[in-house]
């Protein structure tokens, strides 16, 4: 034995600046890519917001309540579907979900007049129990999660929209006017703090506590190397005793939960449920992945990314309206853009890696 | 360090000096004459799997003892991978049983066998490239420290330790939250028997570890065996190279479509009865039959257009325009 | 790559450098516009893409209009029909400290206190398309738009009038309490039988299969009552394929291409339009002038555009103006 370890080869690796280190990070490119989108606004916005003395206009405080908000709802679903995008799977029923649990939420405390205390927990038991059985359902037939969750979004919906008719004959479930002083509905939607027409609400502090949980499992427990593993290689991971079945459960369950999270925030804001709601944002869940340095084939991603993938998403949308650009030209703007952010995304992780 | 010499007959291979010095370092335990003694810490007997119609193997049996190497070999096909496979507990045989120590038993999962220290290192399935060394290291056994659900794995411990084994088996690693996929193809493979050893693995099963190396790293994963052994583990070593299973066995079990072809120990046999029992022998031997033809009749053609090209006047170009010339010919036969 | 890269962030920037100044109000043409009016900005903020053809047309009044008055008009509307994304267009509307707002309230409810922050900014807000009976209580000035309600009631007894006792009502958008009303008022009118049944307005194929389907599983149907150009074609296209073309009345709101030509051709009874060109045209106008000389028309009550009526006598005008004004 001594005699092998006398002379050891050289170590393959260059030794890295910190600078080069802090660069290869998958957040660093949605960094990038977060200041770069707040330039481009800021200065389409600037004279705009200039003539307003900074009170009006994307460079603003209601500017910056507007983008944020939007970066926290879509924010919290984007955290626990990146960690189930790491495990290697999709979740397309989070919009449909999303809409399922408005809906459930609003009925129970509307149409059934059953306390916040009963309808919330009850919202939760019904988006975990669809979670877990869209888990069970890709363990168990081993199809793609894409087509799985794809029959669980239709089913979803279309039981929301027959289901709410067939109850009230309505496509639209008010809350009652109690449920505006209710306690335990304030805790997910209450304003926190009010600057002018600056609206800052605890949806806020959800989006932080989400991603803040979400980053701690992935990184700091024995549960979040599991998600690397199973991304990385399902089979790999179960040859060395990591439990992928109930990894990849637990996942579904947790975007199931952040959808139905999303619904308990919006819909007490909002003051009634719509059976539409949520319609397109399992796609918006996965952009922010994706710009967040997420790779699609699972393996590697970071829901610090997200949170900045977030975040531009959120600008994005309020900046074109900000820059004045003719709605028209939405759509092409908002690709275009995303497209944009993603490749600034992969360049700089090339670079930093030193890959190319 | 010299390349061992390529066999071009049938002279028996060699290792080359200094391999061969340290192996004979470690004593009569690298190399017994006789079989090792003792009850068997793992062992298949009369094991049969089916897939549907397909018999994957049929009384098949395999036993490996503490500090011993059993070389499973066979052509691809022949059951190998089934067989290790339900050693490890993914599958479970639908005849036959598993003992270990003597004494029966039935794995439940593959994590049940890493638990009763069965340790499988697959062919390419031995690591996760998109993940650091440490966390590929601990992969299924995070190391913890807090409690309830403040338990969070352990990075800094897990760095340490990482570092540590892979020191011991000869890599330095600068950095061990550096991506696995930095490491070469054989210093993978031997971070896998680190870890498999780290874990306290009684039996070490390894599934073709050199078919997709080099001959450099071969020769390091086939070290890194030895040392195995020398460790009083039991080690299962899958390959379809005899070449490379010779200097290390000490027992040889031949499966070939999906039957026990042959069970000898170290001395009883030598390469070419092992080729044949395998089933390839033949095949091999009418091949360098063909080679050897098609290489004389390239020598006749490069001879005839040598002298082509010495009829034509010379020019100071025309050592390369011989050259051209051989190139150019397509070979006959 | 770096070169693509280049090329792709170039396009990018050239398309929204383009967009830019698209969007920005061509200055004053006609005379009689004042110079000031050109730091005059009016937020729109409705319900409807302007992918859909009715949402085309009250977007068309709303850019004439701001080429008329000569005052700077911005136009938005959620993606998809997500009242929480529209409150949050009012927000940033209202964030922009405009001299006036216009929004359509397909939900009281979620955008009302949306509104009712606009108003408490001290913005003017007028209400368009919908929301005439919820408006006033929000603090906006007036209502320019059809009566669902009344518009409703009135082809309920045209239909009537022309025989109909069963009739499908034909809901294009799921959600949409003004559609809701429109059905509402329909069977009042209507006085006999009346089902509302649903179908996609994403889905123009699927939407004939159904009509088709229901029409197929109850014959004794002599009226069908669609709510909108994306709800009347897949009908007319039904009725023809079940080769029931005249023997059933088709009656419809809004206006299309489709529309206009079964008109014409005698398959369609009425449309009732409610003009949503003016809907886009006149809040612009009127914001204008409560800016300029704080003139409000309405008194309070709503401005009507509709319910008009465009049958077999009028329709060769409307065809002449299909798509921009009509």
């Amino acid at each position: 034995m001594s005699a092998e370890t006398g002379a050891l080869p050289p170590s393959r690796l260059r030794a890295e600046s910190p600078l080069r280190r802090i660069a290869s990070r998958p957040e660093f490119g949605a960094l990038i890519g977060a200041i770069a989108v707040f330039l481009v606004f800021g200065i389409l916005g600037f004279s705009s917001s200039a003539n307003l003395g900074f009170q009006g206009g994307f460079l603003s405080l209601g500017g910056a309540a507007g983008y944020l908000e939007l970066a926290a709802q879509v924010g919290i679903l984007g955290a626990t579907v990146t960690l189930l995008m790491i495990a290697g799977e999709f979740d397309l029923s989070v919009g449909a979900m999303i809409g399922a649990s408005g809906m459930i939420l609003a009925l129970l405390l509307g149409t059934y007049g059953l306390p916040a205390i009963v309808a919330v927990p009850a919202t939760f038991a019904f988006a975990l129990a669809i979670g877990a059985l869209n888990g069970w359902l890709v363990i168990r037939t081993g199809l793609p999660s894409f087509i799985v969750t794809l029959g669980t979004q239709l089913i979803l919906r279309g039981g929301t929209i027959a289901v709410t008719r067939a109850l009230t004959a309505q496509t639209i479930v008010t809350l009652p006017a109690s449920a505006k002083d209710d306690p335990l509905l304030k805790l997910f939607s209450a304003n926190l703090l009010t600057i002018g027409t600056a609206r800052f609400n605890i949806e806020l502090l959800w989006w932080l506590g989400v991603v803040f949980v979400a980053s701690w499992v992935l990184l700091r427990t024995r549960f979040g190397n599991w998600i690397f593993a199973v991304g990385g290689s399902a089979q790999a991971a179960r040859y060395v005793g990591v439990p992928v079945p109930r990894v990849k459960i637990m996942l579904f369950m947790a975007t199931a939960a952040s959808a139905a999270l999303f619904a308990c925030i919006t819909v007490p804001q909002v003051g009634s449920a719509n059976v539409l709601n949520g319609t397109g944002f399992e796609f918006q869940a996965i952009i922010t992945a994706v710009v967040g340095g997420t790779l699609l084939t699972g393996g590697y991603g970071s829901v610090i990314g997200s949170a900045l993938g977030a975040l531009i998403l959120g600008m994005t949308n309020l900046g074109i309206f900000y820059a004045g650009i003719n709605t028209d030209w939405y759509q092409v703007v908002l690709g275009l853009l995303l497209l944009m952010a993603v490749l600034v995304n992969s360049y700089v992780l090339r670079r930093a890696s030193g890959a190319r | 360090m010299s390349n061992p010499p390529v066999p071009h007959d049938n002279a028996p291979f060699t290792l080359p000096s200094e391999t061969a010095e340290r192996i004979a370092a470690y004593g009569d335990r690298a190399a017994p004459a006789m079989p090792v003694a003792g009850t068997p810490v793992l062992e298949a007997r009369d094991v049969s799997k089916y897939f549907g119609r397909v018999i994957a193997l049929e009384d098949v049996s395999l036993t490996v003892r503490p500090g011993e190497v059993n070389c499973l070999l066979g052509d691809n096909g022949a059951g190998k991978s089934t067989l290790i496979k339900i050693l490890s507990g993914v599958y479970t045989p639908d005849k036959g049983t598993l003992l270990m120590d003597g004494q029966e038993l039935t794995l439940q999962s593959p994590r049940d066998a890493l638990d009763r220290g069965v340790a499988t290192v697959y062919q390419d399935l031995a690591v996760l490239p998109l993940m650091s060394i440490s966390r590929n290291f601990f992969v299924g056994s995070e190391p913890t420290k807090g409690w309830g659900p403040f338990r969070r794995f352990d990075v800094g411990e897990a760095g340490r330790i990482a570092t540590e084994q892979m020191l011991e088996i000869g890599i330095r690693v600068r950095d061990p939250s550096q991506l696995v996929g930095t490491l070469s193809g054989g210093e993978r493979q031997t971070l896998a028997i680190a870890r498999a050893e780290y874990f306290g693995a009684r039996v070490l099963i390894l599934d073709e570890p050199t078919s997709a190396l080099g001959v450099k790293e071969a020769a390091i994963v086939l070290r890194h065996v030895i040392r195995a052994r020398a460790k009083g583990l039991g080690v299962i070593f899958i390959t379809h190279n005899v070449q490379h299973a010779l200097p290390v066995g000490d027992r040889f079990t031949i499966l070939a479509h999906g039957r026990l072809a042959g069970e000898f120990v170290r001395g009883q046999v030598n390469q070419d009865e092992l080729l044949r029992l395998m089933g390839g022998g033949e095949e091999l031997t009418e091949l360098a039959h063909e080679l050897d033809q098609l290489m004389s009749a390239d020598a006749r053609t490069v001879e005839e257009a040598a002298t082509h090209a010495e009829a034509v006047p010379t020019s100071p170009d025309e050592p390369l325009a011989a050259v051209e010339a051989e190139e150019v010919l397509p070979p006959e036969g | 790559m770096n070169i693509k890269k280049g090329v792709v962030a170039l396009a990018g920037l050239a398309l929204i450098a383009g967009a830019c100044t698209s969007s920005a109000s061509s200055s004053p043409s006609g005379s009689g516009a004042s110079a000031d009016r050109s730091g005059i900005l009016i937020e729109v903020v409705t319900h409807g893409q302007a992918s859909d053809p009715f949402w085309s047309i009250f977007k068309n009044g709303v850019d004439q209009a701001g080429k008329d008055m000569g005052v700077k008009v911005e136009y938005s509307a959620p993606q998809t029909f997500d009242m929480n994304a529209m409150g949050q267009l009012i927000d940033a509307a209202v964030n922009k400290k405009p001299a006036g707002l216009v929004v359509s309230i397909p939900d009281a409810t979620a955008l009302g206190p949306h509104i009712q922050a606009a108003v408490q900014a001290g913005i003017p807000v007028i209400s368009a398309n919908s929301g005439s009976n919820v408006y006033a209580k929000l603090g906006v000035l007036t209502h320019v738009g059809q009566d669902e309600g009344i518009a409703g009631q009135k082809a309920g007894s045209l239909m009537k009038a022309a025989g109909v006792t069963n009739a499908l009502c034909i809901n294009q958008e799921v959600g949409n309490a003004g559609l809701d009303a429109r059905c509402a008022g329909f069977a009042t009118g209507l006085g006999g039988k009346s089902t509302v049944l649903q179908v996609d307005l994403n889905d123009q194929a699927g939407a004939q299969q159904k009509i088709t389907a229901a029409l197929q599983a109850d014959t004794t149907i002599n009226g069908v009552m669609a709510l909108g150009p994306t709800g009347a074609s897949p009908a007319i296209k039904a009725i023809a394929g079940l080769n029931l073309a005249g023997k059933i009345h088709l009656g419809t709101f809004d206006l299309s291409k489709d529309v206009l030509d079964a008109i014409a051709a005698g398959n369609l009874d009425f449309a009732i339009d409610q003009q949503q060109y003016l809907q886009g045209y006149l809040p612009i106008v009127f914001l204008t002038y409560y800016k300029l000389y704080g003139l409000m028309p309405g008194g309070g009550q709503p401005v009507l555009t509709g319910p008009g009526i465009v049958d077999k006598t009028n329709v060769a005008t409307v065809q002449a103006n299909t798509g921009t004004t009509r």
